[in-house]
């Protein structure tokens, strides 16, 4: 105990002293989790990058294939990205999924915080809007199905669309529809976790600003635009970015909802990646995906990496 | 600050030890090929353990999609087996993601003994992985089968000359489904050609009836309709090109055959519309016309189509009732062509573990009292020809059973032959009205590049 005190005491001289010894204590306390990192992190992170250059033939390396994956990934497959107007593809869903889901949930979400605090069942509003978010993402699959579901007899949507004469549409039976009707169900699920987010931020604004605002004579639009999106922009900016996260990884709608159909057309990158590599068997090409996904994720890594270094994140 | 700076270098580190470690790893094989090897040591040294269970010791199981009546059928043919040999047969069912169970399994080095292998692409691709043993490695001569099947049956199994995969049931493709009650009551009769087909599709609209049922959210119904349609256009020889790595879906021919399908498949005739067909199952759909409240009149389908809308899924009332509330009428022929030309579907069985158990139940497999016992549960037709057909309980797969055996020329289900490409979605594509000429261009792309890479 003694020797270990000393070691780390005499710890304290060597930082102050950069370049200068190794610090064993450091390693020896770092290595667990080190340790824990190198298996679970980089070395199935290097075992892909390796794997998506191969042919990967049940997940054996089989055969280099250079570049070749991801030549076709780009050029020559059209379940992946078609370019043409409209584009299409696993790529272009996830670029639709990226605007608009991300976009909405922020929006409505938003929407809902600032005019729940001006109500004083502001609690029950919020405990409703929260509901979904206790529900497994695969259970809200299925139960939006239902919802969705082309016979006016168990589909609620058409249920109701049939008092106004119109339908009964399939709106997971159309390339035209699916992805909306599937981004919908995403921002349904997402509103809950934004408001109640936003709704803390917003309660963290001082009332004297909205006060000083108002006596100023600011119209309360102005006070929304000017005053209170600028004073939540950190918690906006944080809740995007784990909706954008929740987009490059979103495979359990899809999947539960339509298995990337009608045809391949609502497909995801991380659905391909499963659909590629599992039942087809083609682990190659399906790391390729997997690297594709990766290469995206690591901008949004870099900006909450430096976030986290900033100060910002405590004001 | 200064202690990040411990961190790069070990980073590095291990960056560089994981790569080593995946280097190696492709350098001699995989770790898969290890377990492989494990598994086949196992059987020559004798009981050394792999797969489900110890080798050799009595007991195998087998692991397939089916369940409900088809499941009952299969477990039937297990527990002759079982009283037969003495060996224990357990079955494990994976109704969903059956691929993807079969691949974990085997890359986990735990394979099922013995496991029905989603289509044949997937044969293909297991068997060149090694996963798959071979009826000559478990160490049964395939000349002394032969006699058992009907020619050409057995080739569907064979993969670079080997033979893998055993069929063990089948069903004709070439059935439209039916009640004949109804058609009574409309007035209408059963099509012998296409245009007998079109008109009788006019008829049952000027009805007041909707005249087809279509489950296009499945792709692979679409594939079966467009199979059987261009084995009857454009006959057997263009029928294997096509789904051989030869094959050309730019031809005209194709063109041709998805033109005349969607004369049928259109919004005027199909339940629902285009938008409603594509979000149905093909459960749903067959229970759209013979459910108790019918929405729909024809339904194009294999033979199985008859066990489902009897069973607990769609209408158990019907059973004993074939004939009059429900059969069917073989798909017609088109411009006079195709007469005696069916399509069929099936499934391989193949090993997965070399072992005494496993090729036992191989070789019970294809004898005529296994096909007997599994052709009496009344979901299949064995692919067994001394199987007798008087053994199939009901007479809608008697008749299918005769289809089959008194047919021309059989080919089996060619989207099932395609290495990994969706022909149903370009179909499903098609019978949303989209332009299918840069469809099949990309369609012919693809699957050059899925031939090459098997």
């Amino acid at each position: 105990m003694a020797v270990a005190t000393r070691a780390e005491v005499s710890a304290p001289p060597a930082e102050r002293n950069p370049g200068g010894g190794f610090n064993f204590v450091a390693l020896a306390f770092m290595a667990p989790a080190a340790l824990l990192l190198l298996t679970f992190l980089v070395f199935p992170a290097v075992y892909t990058l390796a794997l998506s250059f191969n042919r990967g033939r049940g997940g054996q390396f089989s055969e280099w294939v250079g570049l070749t994956n991801f030549i076709n990934l780009f050029t020559n497959d059209p379940n992946f990205l078609r370019l043409g107007f409209p584009p299409a593809g696993a790529l272009w869903n996830n670029v639709l999924w990226l605007v608009f889901y991300v976009f909405l949930s922020v929006a409505v979400g938003l929407l809902i915080a600032v005019m729940a605090t001006r109500v004083r069942y502001e609690a029950i509003i919020k405990a409703i809007v929260f509901l979904p978010m206790a529900i497994a993402a695969t259970a809200i699959g299925v139960i939006w199905s239902f919802v969705y579901f082309p016979n006016a007899n168990t589909g609620l949507l058409n249920g109701f669309l049939g008092v106004f004469d119109v339908g009964p549409a399939a709106f997971l039976g159309s390339t035209d529809t699916v992805n909306w009707a599937i981004i919908a169900v995403g921002v349904w699920g997402s509103v809950g976790f934004c408001t109640v987010i936003l709704s803390a931020a917003l309660k963290g604004i001082s009332t004297e600003v909205l006060e000083a605002a108002r006596v100023d004579g600011a119209s309360e639009r102005a006070i929304f635009f000017r005053i209170i999106i600028p004073m939540i922009s950190l918690p906006i900016a944080v809740v995007s970015v784990t909706l954008v996260v929740n987009v490059i990884k979103l495979f359990d709608l899809p999947y539960v909802m339509t298995r990337g159909g009608p045809g391949a057309s609502s497909r995801t990158i991380a659905f391909s990646m499963y659909q590629e590599a599992f039942p087809q068997g083609r682990f190659g090409y399906g790391a390729a995906i997997a690297i594709v996904m990766l290469l995206l994720l690591i901008p949004v890594l870099i900006y909450n990496v430096g976030r986290f270094r900033s100060d910002r994140v405590t004001a | 600050m200064t202690k990040f700076r411990l961190i790069a270098p070990l980073m590095v580190l291990m960056l560089v030890l994981a790569a080593c470690g995946a280097g190696n790893g492709g350098a001699d094989g995989s770790p898969d090929a290890g377990a492989t090897d494990g598994g086949t040591d196992a059987t020559d040294g004798g009981g050394d353990g792999g797969g489900t269970g110890a080798e050799d010791d009595g007991s195998i199981t087998i692991t397939s999609l089916w369940g409900g009546t088809e499941q009952e059928a299969f477990e039937a043919v297990l527990a002759a087996f079982t009283e037969s040999t003495g060996i224990e047969a357990t079955y494990e069912a994976n109704r969903t993601d059956y691929a993807t169970v079969l691949r974990t399994r085997i890359q986990g080095g735990n394979p099922p003994d013995v496991a029905i292998i989603p289509g044949i692409g997937t044969l293909r691709s297991l068997a060149r992985e090694g996963a798959l043993i071979s009826l000559s490695e478990l160490g049964i001569d395939q000349g002394s089968i032969e006699g058992n099947y009907a020619p050409g049956i057995l080739d569907v199994g064979v993969v670079d000359g080997e033979l893998y995969g055993l069929m063990v049931k089948l069903n004709s493709k070439a059935t439209i489904w039916y009640s004949p009650e109804r058609f009574d009551e409309m007035g209408v009769e059963p099509a012998e050609d296409w245009d007998g087909l079109l008109q009788l599709t006019e008829d049952i609209k000027a009805a007041d009836a909707t005249p087809w049922s279509l489950g296009a959210a499945d792709g692979w119904t679409l594939t079966d309709w467009f199979e059987i349609m261009y084995l009857k256009m454009h006959g057997t020889e263009a029928y294997d090109t096509l789904f051989s790595p030869e094959g050309d879906w730019t031809d005209a021919t194709v063109q041709e055959t998805i033109d005349k399908m969607l004369e049928i498949l259109n919004e005027d005739n199909v339940d629902g519309g285009v938008d409603g067909a594509s979000a149905t199952a093909f459960v749903d759909a067959i229970a759209k016309v013979f459910s108790t409240s019918p929405s729909a009149e024809l339904y194009y389908g294999g033979g199985f189509v008859g066990g489902i809308a009897t069973g607990t899924d769609v209408n158990p009332e019907l059973q004993g009732q074939e004939g009059t509330a429900i059969d069917w009428f073989p798909f017609p022929t088109i411009d006079g062509n195709g007469e005696g030309l069916v399509t069929y579907g099936g499934d391989v069985m193949a090993a997965l573990v070399n072992d005494s158990d496993v090729k036992a139940f191989m070789e019970y497999l294809t004898t005529a009292e296994a096909g007997q016992v599994w052709a009496e549960g009344g979901t299949i037709i064995s692919p067994i020809v001394d199987v007798d057909t008087s053994v199939y309980p009901t007479t809608l797969i008697q008749a299918e059973a005769d289809q089959v055996t008194s047919a021309e020329a059989v080919r089996f289900d060619g989207s099932d032959l395609l290495p990994g490409v969706d022909l149903g979605a370009l179909l499903q594509a098609a019978f949303r009205g989209e332009d299918t000429g840069p469809l099949l261009e990309e369609f012919q792309a693809a699957v050059t590049t899925a031939w090459s890479e098997e």
